[in-house]
């Protein structure tokens, strides 16, 4: 799938859409930064409700292209300016980790081009 | 003046701390381990800084109001400050902030209120080990904003520490950052270091310390006294 397409997702919006349009190759979900930092690999989604500017910081030194915000919690302001600079999509969905997580998983295995 | 301190030190109120940290049992305590400067800093909130300032003033205890904060991040942040009215009004906002979720005392342990006696005036019903709504960023404005100084807590632990939760230490304006007695320096980088006992119960009260000369303990000599230092080094 592509980053865009998750903007097409039901249920989800995009907070910060500057971004290179890649093909995202993987997910990766924890609210636990430095978990992300170890473990998250290369041009993959991460599914998190971890929404300030630390997460942009981290997802920038692990490759990560896109954030999706859980449970519709708030992204903070110098979060997604952090973000646009970064060029990391920034999406947010009511569904929990959970949920998003197998949604996404769902749409990464039926796409051809992973 | 030569102050040796210990600005994290928890009461009864924070659910994980022994019941025997009274205001007057933590100031005894802090006496008899030679210690001339201590701060309260209980979880989240700062219901018992009032009856901690009344013993401080009565026994000639210098002393600061403490808040230990958790971020949205979880990492705990010490806020510390020279003005009582301040830092209960720091505290109740950081309560208020927290998700509705009662405490269980069964399960949790309790958070009773108390006078300078140490007599139980009601007890904080929302459990206090959540995050609050504020995140490190949001949290140094805020205490600055209202003159007090941002640190944040135990950065050298693998559990609620900030470097544990983010993998690395911001860059924010925290006017220091607190090791435990032997946490490792280099995770300092630039900020000058502060380390503490972060007591739960009197056995462990000024296990670590900080000294510091400053005319007054007052927020703005500390800060400056912590960066003179910290550019010396």
């Amino acid at each position: 799938m592509k980053i865009s397409d998750i903007q097409s997702l039901e249920g989800f919006a995009c907070l910060q859409g500057e971004y290179t349009d890649t093909q995202v190759q993987d997910g990766y979900t924890s609210d636990l930064l430095s978990d992300v930092m170890a473990h998250a690999e290369e041009d993959s989604v991460l599914i998190t409700i971890q929404a300030h500017k630390n997460t942009v910081a981290v997802s920038s030194l692990v490759g990560v292209v896109a954030i999706i915000v859980c449970s519709n919690r708030p992204a903070t302001d110098d979060m997604l300016e952090a973000a646009r600079e970064e060029g990391i999509a920034v999406f947010q969905t009511d569904g929990n980790q959970f949920q998003t997580s197998s949604l996404i998983a769902q749409h990464l295995a039926s796409c051809p081009a992973r | 003046m030569l102050y040796r301190a210990d600005f994290h030190i928890h009461s009864c109120l924070s659910p994980c701390a022994s019941l025997e940290m009274s205001p007057a049992a933590i100031v005894e305590k802090a006496k008899s381990v030679g210690l001339n400067a201590i701060a309260l800093s209980d979880h989240n909130c700062g219901f018992n800084l009032p009856a901690f300032a009344k013993v401080c003033e009565q026994q000639g205890m210098a002393c600061l109001y403490g808040v230990e904060a958790t971020s949205v991040e979880e990492a705990h942040v010490l806020c510390l400050f020279d003005q009582l009215d301040v830092a209960v009004e720091w505290g109740g906002t950081i309560y208020e902030s927290l998700p509705p979720v009662p405490n269980r005392p069964d399960r949790f342990g309790d958070q009773p209120i108390v006078d300078e006696h140490g007599e139980i005036l009601g007890f904080a019903e929302t459990f206090l080990i959540s995050a609050s709504g504020y995140d490190v960023a949001a949290m140094v404005e805020e205490v600055h904003a209202r003159g007090g100084l941002c640190i944040p807590a135990h950065i050298d632990r693998q559990v609620f520490g900030i470097v544990a939760q983010l993998g690395f230490l911001p860059d924010e304006p925290f006017d220091a950052v607190e090791l435990t007695a032997f946490g490792n320096l280099a995770l300092a980088k630039d900020y000058p270091v502060v380390r503490n006992s972060d007591a739960h119960d009197l056995a462990t009260l000024g296990s670590a310390f900080t000294d510091l000369d400053v005319p007054a303990l007052s927020v703005a000599a500390i800060r400056a006294c912590l960066w003179a230092e910290r550019m010396q080094d």
